[in-house]
């Protein structure tokens, strides 16, 4: 068993490096054979281009205004959530953490439906475009905030507060937040910022459809992504990605590298809790949960109404009618476009062949590091860093990846093999499986093994049926996770489909979006197909709810 | 994104093969697309690169089909230069057989590239000198009359402007490209970018010539533009964002997310035509005609290098017999190649469309051999702008 474990981890650590890792360096290696390595160059394009001039400034900035509308809106009603005692608060939880693992095409076209003509009407004024995306950030993050500092709330010892009022530093509510709640939440707040920060400075999606000309590093990597990597033509192009590929890796692994280092000293704090005691909220609670629930369902909402309302272009901007026009379109297809079902089959296969590939090789990965933790804990923290360290790369960088690094490789063949997309799927989700099943391992109580063994119980057996269900949670987690992560893929998938035939639900929310909206079921029609990626997604995040520990903190 | 109009689905996987399959076998021993080896029109399959090409319509491809035997399926890019991104990708292994919507300013690069295949077709139908009609200063066979490529389509890109926001009162017609930098047009003229718009590439191209790119003296070019961002012009990625989104002279009103805060745009000379005959003989949109400042586009159908000729050959006979070209500004919204065919007059079509007096003037050649040199001091002059 002990050579089966050993073989087994070496499969899944060379299939990890070439099936994760691999892609990557052999984009890189046509890149660089492109423009020399001139690390200087690269940077220097991005003020030089017209294309990414101003771009790096523009992440930086909304990212950093995100992190801060962020917090402003979260921590409250982390707080109201965590210090008082709510009727149905697992759904209320479950609807404020929501937006988290909604596509965030999804957000982007609730968001365009609310702020649209039929909406607050304010997209023809052009300075709301950042408020906007700022706005679509804080609802998208909100969740981080929520998972990160809620759990410490809630089970926080309550004797610590009532022996602080009686010291003079504790008299007043403000020396407590000085003294006692700043200090604890400190940690999970700045994770939780760190985590926020990450993911609006890689935002695709949103800032594709909201903000328009103004790109991220993200975005922009993806406009020149299909003249990249060729020799004598279009070679600004690549001096631009590998520019912004390594300025974007170089600021993630310092968030990530601080979110971990962050979260270690959280949860030396948490040893302090103990089991909560909670009161009934009082109004100005009521007052900051029910309009944080209506932020969080709005743009959900609108999607679903925005499905049903037709412009009318025959009597102006302000008019509309309610039908399935454009349900009618999506499911149809037309000439440009597939029918929802190619899509929907295609999303789910790839969805499913991601999660064939992650999850044992996840597993595998998580069960390696584990075991050699014990014995060579040197190797072990190297292979635990490396699966850590695509993290760092945002999805279209995982998406040039494939496509430079794969795809050019042979593209006639390539082009045709159906499941390639799910390659990036794959490089995209099995560092979340390890993370997810590590922690997992690492609880596990290996006298449940032990006693087994002194029963008579063989390897197999033992692994089936008594490893197998004790890891039963963590395992469905990493399930929906994948799936739900493959389903919603908008990034890499749109840098890798750009010149193909392949269509996922995304690219096809996209697609009839982009399309000019002189067609009335332009809009419509993305909104239908948006309505059925979003009712799957919640419907595996429900799933995923039912087996995660209650209170579990973090992002999963 | 791309679409094919006949898309490979999962309908009935076998996703654990599949699966396996990725993980296990080697990549270049996937699934391949049948090359065409007999000319047996019959079992044919002709794949077409292309962008969302108005004129490829669904009844227009059925037509080819039952016509010819062959069955058509295509892939669909975002615009021209994407085409010429994906030809040069695949180079040498493309399982493609045609391009349609490569124009003048791109073809050159692909031929330069070797990406074409030489076609035998008669073109005499299309020269246009001699035409008593008002187009006669449009000859599609100017820009390029070789074996590599067959013009379907044209027109010139010319600025438009809007005729009630510049009513001579509040704002009076620009003479000149000059005039455009002054303070009554801060902000209120949408550009779309020539990297990434062939209208956009169409007017740099002529605003170029407009400043006499053969001088030694490129300077004034580069400064109109540098002058123009300092002047709020809004330069936006394609042509149908600065149309439809900024533009107030054109139908982009009564689309959702209008903004309407330019009053000049660049688009095609016969756009205030198109606009009349889709409202009833009525456009506030008029066409621009200061000299050297519109350019003639062409756009070409290719056999790509490597794929079937014959079927490419087959779908180009199609793309320009009378029956389908003469539709063309009904179905493409541009002016057909064929000699003797202008745009109809019904509805003020041909009456708000205009032909330029004095059009820019770049030889193909030139384009290519200067386009990426052309392309970085008009990157210089918008960055270091304003």
């Amino acid at each position: 068993m002990g050579r089966l474990r050993g073989t087994l981890g070496s499969i899944a650590v060379l299939t990890y490096l070439s099936v994760v890792m691999a892609p990557v360096a052999l984009a890189l290696h046509r890149i660089i054979s492109v423009t020399g390595f001139t690390p200087r160059d690269w940077i220097r394009s991005l003020s030089e281009n017209y294309i990414s001039a101003g771009v790096l400034e523009f992440t930086l900035v909304q990212a950093a205004c995100s992190t801060i509308l962020t917090s402003m809106v979260a921590l409250p009603v982390a707080w109201v959530l965590g210090r008082y005692r709510w009727p149905f608060e697992p759904w209320i939880r479950a609807v404020l953490t929501l937006p988290f693992v909604i596509p965030s095409i999804i957000a982007a076209m609730g968001v365009l439906t609310l702020v649209g003509v039929h909406g607050a009407n304010i997209r023809a004024n052009e300075a709301t475009w950042w408020w906007t995306l700022i706005a679509s950030h804080a609802w998208f993050n909100m969740a981080l905030y929520i998972r990160f500092c809620e759990p410490l709330l809630s089970t926080m010892d309550p004797r610590l507060e009532e022996q602080l009022r009686l010291l003079p530093n504790g008299r007043s509510r403000l020396s407590r937040i000085r003294n006692l709640w700043a200090p604890l939440l400190m940690p999970s707040m700045a994770a939780a910022a760190c985590m926020t920060f990450v993911f609006s400075f890689t935002s695709f999606a949103l800032v594709r459809w909201i903000t328009i000309r103004d790109d991220t590093l993200e975005s922009m990597m993806a406009e020149v992504s299909s003249s990249a990597g060729i020799s004598g033509y279009m070679e600004t192009s690549s001096q631009i990605v590998m520019g912004a590929s390594m300025i974007q890796f170089t600021i993630l692994l310092v968030c990530l590298w601080l979110t971990s280092a962050i979260q270690r000293n959280r949860q030396a704090r948490l040893r302090l809790s103990s089991p909560r005691r909670l009161d009934s909220p009082s109004w100005p609670a009521w007052l900051v949960l029910v309009p944080a629930m209506v932020f969080a369902i709005s743009p959900l909402a609108s999607v679903v109404v925005g499905s049903f309302r037709i412009r009318d272009p025959t009597t102006g901007n302000s008019a509309f009618r309610w039908g399935l026009d454009g349900w009618e379109a999506a499911i149809h297809g037309s000439f440009s476009f597939p029918p929802m079902s190619n899509a929907i089959s295609n999303s789910l296969g790839y969805a499913l062949v991601a999660l064939l590939v992650a999850l044992p090789l996840g597993y595998l990965l998580a069960a390696t590091i584990h075991r050699l933790e014990r014995t060579k804990p040197l190797l072990s923290r190297v292979l635990d860093i490396s699966t850590m360290l695509p993290f760092a790369l945002s999805a279209a960088m995982v998406g040039l990846g494939v496509l430079i690094g794969v795809i050019r490789l042979n593209p006639q063949s390539l082009y045709q093999f159906w499941p390639l997309p799910s390659l990036a799927h794959v490089m995209l989700t099995t560092p979340f499986v390890v993370r997810i099943i590590l922690p997992a391992l690492r609880s596990y109580d290996k006298r449940y093994e032990e006693n087994a063994m002194v029963l008579g119980m063989g390897s197999y057996a033992r692994f089936l049926k008594i490893k197998l269900p004790l890891m039963r949670g963590p395992l469905v987690v990493s399930s929906v996770f994948v799936v739900a992560m493959s389903l919603g893929e908008f990034g890499a998938s749109f840098i890798i489909a750009r010149n193909s035939d392949w269509i996922t639900m995304p690219l096809l929310i996209d697609a009839w979006r982009a399309k000019p909206m002189k067609d009335p079921l332009s809009a419509p029609a993305s909104n239908s197909i948006a309505t059925v990626l979003m009712l799957i997604t919640m419907g595996l995040f429900l799933l995923a709810e039912r087996f995660r520990s209650d209170r579990q903190g973090g992002m999963f | 994104m791309a679409t094919r109009n006949k898309h490979k689905t999962l309908t009935n996987p076998n996703l654990i093969l599949i699966a396996t399959l990725l993980v296990t076998a080697p990549l270049s021993g996937c699934v391949m697309l049948d090359e065409a080896s007999s000319e047996d029109l019959q079992d044919g399959e002709l794949v077409i690169v292309t962008y969302d090409v108005l004129a490829l319509s669904e009844d227009m491809i059925s037509g080819f089909e039952e016509s010819s035997g062959l069955t058509v399926t295509m892939l669909k890019l975002d615009d021209a230069g994407s085409i010429l991104d994906y030809l040069i990708q695949n180079r040498g292994n493309t399982n493609v057989d045609l391009a349609i919507g490569l124009d003048n300013t791109y073809l050159q690069t692909a031929i330069e590239f070797d990406l074409l295949e030489e076609l035998d077709l008669d073109k005499s139908g299309m020269s246009a000198p001699g035409s008593s009609l008002a187009r006669s200063s449009m000859d599609p066979l100017e820009p390029y009359d070789g074996p590599l490529a067959v013009p379907y389509d044209m027109g010139y890109i010319c600025l438009n402007y809007d005729t009630e926001a510049v009513d001579g009162e509040n704002l009076s017609v620009p003479p000149s490209l000059e005039d455009l930098t002054g303070p009554e047009w801060r902000g209120k003229v949408a550009l779309p970018s020539p990297v990434s718009s062939s209208p956009g590439r169409g007017f740099m191209l002529a605003s170029l010539d407009y400043f006499d790119w053969q001088s030694d003296d490129g300077l004034q070019f580069s400064d109109w533009w540098s002058s123009m961002v300092a002047n709020d012009v809004v330069i936006t990625s394609g042509w149908t964002e600065a149309y439809e989104t900024h533009y107030t002279g054109g139908y982009g009103e009564w689309t959702e997310g209008y903004i309407g805060d330019a009053h000049i745009t660049v688009s095609y000379c016969h756009s205030p035509g198109v606009e009349s005959y889709y409202n009833g003989n009525w456009t506030k949109s008029a066409a621009l005609d200061i000299p050297k400042t519109s350019f003639f586009q062409v756009e070409y159908a290719s056999a790509v290098s490597g794929g079937n000729a014959l079927y490419a050959q087959k779908f180009i006979e199609y793309l320009i017999s009378p029956e389908v070209n003469s539709m063309m500004p009904y179905e493409n919204l541009m002016y057909s190649v064929l000699d003797g065919l202008d745009l109809p007059e019904e509805d003020g079509y041909r009456s708000n469309s205009q032909i330029p007096a004095a059009p820019a003037s770049i030889p193909m050649e030139d384009i290519d051999d200067h386009m990426e040199a052309w392309l970085d001091q008009w990157n210089s002059a918008v960055t270091s702008g304003g």
